[in-house]
C-alpha cells in the first residue's frame, strides 16, 4: 500500500467520525496549548526577574520598619521606628559605606489634565545610584538633591507604554496630590507644585521605572511622615559583606526591623517561580497524557467498531503492516492537529495572558526589590521549547495508537465473514 | 460422483484449484468439530461451481480455507498451482490480494467512503497507482451496469447494488478464483436471481474460476457442478 493512500484512509476515518475526532484532538490541544502556556509565562518571568537583579546592586540592603523581611525566605513582622537615630546609628556600622533612608507612598501627578497613580519615593536624588549603579537620566536632566520643589520621573511615566506623546517632559511642572485620612477619619489631600529636573531613562527595574522621585524633606511633609522612614537603603563595602551587615544589624534590632537582600529576595523568588512553573508543567504534562489516553480509547473504539472493514481489508489482501500503519497513521494526525493547534493557541494565549499589565503601585517598602504578579511579565516563546512540546505531544500520540494498531493488525481476516 | 484429483491434474494448466485431503477440527469449549473432513477436489479454469450442504455441514469453513483466511489442521490448497499454505502470512496476504476475489453474504463495504473507492481497495492494497486503479474500477463498474453510482455511498444504494460493487471490487485484481459466500443471501428472491445471473455471466462470458456457496437449490443447479457436503465431508459432485 502506498503510504499516501494510506494516509487518505486514516482521514476518511477520521473525517467520518468527526465529533470524536474533534474531541480527541481538543484533548491533545489542551495538554499542549498548557504545557506552551507554563513553558512561555516562567521564561518570561524568569527573564524578568533576571533582569531585575542585574540591574540592581548587588552591595546593598534595605531595611524598613512595618515591611515583611526577606532574606532567604524568613520573615517577620517589624514594629521599630526608623529614624535618623537608627540611620546614623548603622551608619556607624563596621563595613557599611553608605544608608540612605527613604520615604514612600502614593501619590497622584496631574500634567496639564492628565492624571496617574503612581509610587513616590523621598530621597536624595543622586543616591540612585547606590541602588541602581547603571542608573542613567535623559539629556537635560539635572539632580538638585536640595531642592525641594525638584522631582525625578521614572521612565515609565514619562513614557506611558502605548502612548506616542510623553507624559512629562524635563522642565514641566508636575501637580502632585496626596490623599490621606487625618486623626479624625476624614479625607483630606495635599497638594503641590513639583518642578521636573530629571527624568530617568529605562533602568531595567519595574519599581523605579515607575516611580517618582522628590526631595526628602519634601516627601516628609507631603506624605505626613513626621520624620518616620520607611526603609534605609545600607550600602556595604562590597557584596561580600552583606551577610556580615544584616547579622549586625539583626543583632542590635532583632526582629523588630526587617531586612531585605535583593540577591536572596530575587533568588527565593526565582526558585519558587521556578517550582511553581514545575508543578503547573506537570499538570500540563498530566494534560497531555489524559490527551493520550483519550487516543487510546478513541482508537480502540474505532478498532472494534470497524473489526470487519479491519477483517474485509485483510481478507483482500492488506498486510499486517499496512493496519498498524493505518491506525499508527490516525493516532499521528490526531497527535499533529492538536499538537500544532495546541502551540497556536499557547503562544496566543500567553500574550493574551500578559497584555493586561497589573499595576505594581510602591508600598511603604518603597524602592528594593521589586514584585509583580506572574501575568505582568512578557512571556517567551523559545522555538526549541515549541519543537520540544510540539514533539512530545505527537509522540503521545503515536505512543497512545501503538497499542490500538497492534490490536487490528492482529485481526483475524475470519472477522469479515462473520455474521452480525 | 465423487471426483478424486488425480496427481497430473495438480499441475494442469486447465486446474485453477486443487484441494487436497484438507481437514480443519476446531477446537473450542465444547469440545474438537470436525468441520472438515478430507476434502479432495479440483476446480477447472473457468468452471462455476456451487457448494451446497445442511446449515453447519462446513461450507464456509471450506471456502474460508480455500480463500487462505485460515489455515487448515492438515491438507493442501493449490491455487495456479501454488501450494498457498506453503506461504508465511504475509506472502498469503498478498497472494489473497492477487489471486482471489471475495464476495460476501453481507457486502462488507466501507459505507464511509465512495463505491469507486470500494471498488479500487484491492487495486490500492497491492500498490497499484491511482489513476490505473480508477481506470479498471470504473471500466467493471461499467461492465456491471452501476457506473453512475461511483461517486455514491454504498448505504445509499440497494443490496443489490451493493453486492453488484462487491462484485466489482472482487474483479478488480483480476483474480484466478472468486469465492463467494452465499452472495445472495441477505437478498430477496429476484435481486438475488439478477446477482447470480450476473457471476454467471462473469463465469460464461468472462470466463472466471468461480466458487459460490448457496442455500438455493435452484441458483446451484444452474452452475456448471454442485458440489454437496454434509458432516465435512463431499456427499455428492454432480455436473450440472
Ligand atoms: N471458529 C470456529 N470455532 C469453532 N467451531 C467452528 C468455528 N467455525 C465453524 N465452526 C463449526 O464448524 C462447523 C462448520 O461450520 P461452517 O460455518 O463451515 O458451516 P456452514 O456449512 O457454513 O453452515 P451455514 O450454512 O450455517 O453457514 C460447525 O459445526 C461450526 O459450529
Ligand atoms: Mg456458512
Amino acid at each position: 500500500m502506498n503510504p499516501s493512500d494510506i494516509f487518505s484512509l486514516a482521514y476518511d476515518a477520521l473525517v467520518d467520525r468527526k465529533v470524536r475526532t474533534i474531541l480527541t484532538v481538543l484533548m491533545v490541544v489542551l495538554g499542549a496549548s498548557l504545557v506552551v502556556v507554563i513553558n512561555g509565562l516562567s521564561a518570561g518571568q524568569s527573564a524578568f526577574l533576571q533582569k531585575q537583579l542585574s540591574s540592581l546592586a548587588s552591595n546593598v540592603i534595605y531595611a524598613s520598619s512595618g515591611q515583611r523581611s526577606y532574606y532567604g525566605g524568613e520573615s517577620s513582622q517589624a514594629s521599630l521606628i526608623v529614624n535618623d537615630v537608627i540611620a546614623n546609628k548603622i551608619r556607624t556600622l563596621p563595613y557599611v559605606t553608605d544608608v540612605v533612608p527613604q520615604y514612600s507612598g502614593s501619590v497622584t501627578i496631574d500634567s496639564y489634565g492628565n492624571v496617574q497613580h503612581v509610587s513616590v519615593v523621598g530621597m536624595d536624588p543622586t543616591k540612585l545610584t547606590v541602588m541602581l549603579p547603571n542608573l542613567v537620566f535623559v539629556d537635560g536632566s539635572t539632580l538638585a538633591p536640595n531642592d525641594r520643589s525638584a522631582a525625578v520621573v521614572g521612565d515609565t511615566i514619562a513614557n506611558p507604554p502605548g502612548s506616542t506623546t510623553p507624559f512629562v517632559i524635563v522642565g514641566q511642572t508636575l501637580k502632585i496630590t496626596y490623599s490621606y485620612s487625618d486623626s479624625t477619619g476624614k479625607q483630606q489631600q495635599e497638594v503641590r507644585n513639583f518642578l521636573v529636573t530629571a527624568i530617568m531613562k529605562p533602568s531595567g527595574n519595574t519599581r523605579i521605572d515607575n516611580a517618582l522621585v522628590i526631595n526628602s524633606d519634601a516627601a516628609n511633609q507631603l506624605l505626613r511622615k513626621s520624620g518616620r522612614y520607611d526603609s534605609l537603603v545600607i550600602q556595604t563595602t562590597d557584596d561580600t559583606y552583606v551577610n556580615t551587615v544584616q547579622q549586625e544589624i539583626t543583632g542590635i534590632y532583632g526582629k523588630n526591623i526587617g531586612i531585605t537582600i535583593p540577591q536572596a529576595f530575587l533568588q527565593v523568588r526565582q526558585q519558587t517561580a521556578q517550582g511553581n512553573a514545575m508543578f503547573v508543567e506537570m499538570i500540563g504534562f498530566i494534560a497531555l497524557v489524559v490527551g493520550a489516553v483519550g487516543i487510546v480509547t478513541t482508537l480502540y473504539n474505532s478498532v472494534t467498531e470497524r473489526i470487519r472493514e479491519i477483517g474485509t481489508m485483510k481478507a483482500i489482501g492488506a498486510q499486517n503492516s499496512s493496519i498498524l500503519a493505518l491506525f499508527l497513521v490516525e493516532a499521528a494526525l490526531i497527535g499533529v492537529m492538536g499538537a500544532t493547534l495546541g502551540l497556536a493557541i499557547g503562544v496566543v494565549g500567553g500574550y493574551a495572558m500578559t497584555s493586561f499589565p497589573s499595576h505594581t503601585a510602591g508600598g511603604p517598602g518603597g524602592f528594593g526589590p521589586g514584585g509583580g504578579s506572574i501575568s505582568s511579565f512578557p512571556p517567551i516563546f523559545l522555538p526549541e521549547d515549541l519543537i520540544k512540546v510540539w514533539l512530545l505531544s505527537v509522540s503521545l500520540a503515536v505512543g497512545a495508537g501503538i497499542f490500538p494498531a497492534w490490536k487490528a493488525s492482529k485481526l483475524s481476516p475470519m472477522v469479515a465473514l462473520r455474521r452480525e | 460422483m465423487v471426483n478424486e484429483p488425480k496427481p497430473d491434474e495438480v499441475n494442469s494448466n486447465s486446474t485453477a484449484l486443487t484441494v487436497k485431503n484438507l481437514s480443519k477440527i476446531y477446537d473450542s469449549a465444547a469440545g474438537k468439530v470436525v468441520a472438515l473432513d478430507n476434502i479432495n477436489f479440483a476446480v477447472k479454469k473457468g468452471e462455476f461451481v456451487s457448494i451446497v450442504g445442511p446449515s453447519g455441514s462446513g461450507k464456509s469453513t471450506l471456502l474460508n480455507m480455500i480463500g487462505a483466511l485460515d489455515r487448515p489442521t492438515s491438507g493442501n490448497v493449490y491455487i495456479n498451482d501454488v501450494d498457498i499454505f506453503s506461504l508465511n502470512d504475509s506472502d498469503i496476504a498478498t497472494m489473497r490480494n492477487n489471486l482471489i476475489g471475495f464476495i460476501f453474504q453481507s457486502f462488507n463495504l466501507i459505507n464511509r467512503t465512495t463505491v469507486l473507492k470500494n471498488v479500487k481497495l484491492p487495486g490500492t492494497i497491492s500498490g497499484m497507482s491511482a489513476s490505473e486503479a480508477n481506470e479498471r474500477a470504473m471500466r467493471i463498474l461499467e461492465a456491471l451496469g452501476i457506473a453512475d453510482k461511483a461517486t455514491q455511498k454504498p448505504v445509499n444504494l440497494s443490496g443489490g447494488q451493493q453486492q453488484r460493487v462487491a462484485i466489482a471490487r472482487s474483479l478488480v485484481n483480476n483474480p484466478a478464483i472468486v469465492l463467494a459466500d452465499e452472495p445472495t443471501g441477505n437478498l430477496d428472491t429476484k435481486t438475488g436471481e439478477d446477482v447470480f445471473d450476473m457471476l454467471k455471466t462473469l463465469s460464461h462470458k468472462f470466463k472466471r474460476t468461480i466458487i459460490m456457496v448457496t442455500h438455493n437449490p435452484e441458483l446451484a443447479e444452474s452452475t456448471d457442478r454442485s458440489i454437496l457436503i454434509r458432516d465435512g465431508r463431499i456427499d455428492k459432485d454432480v455436473i450440472n
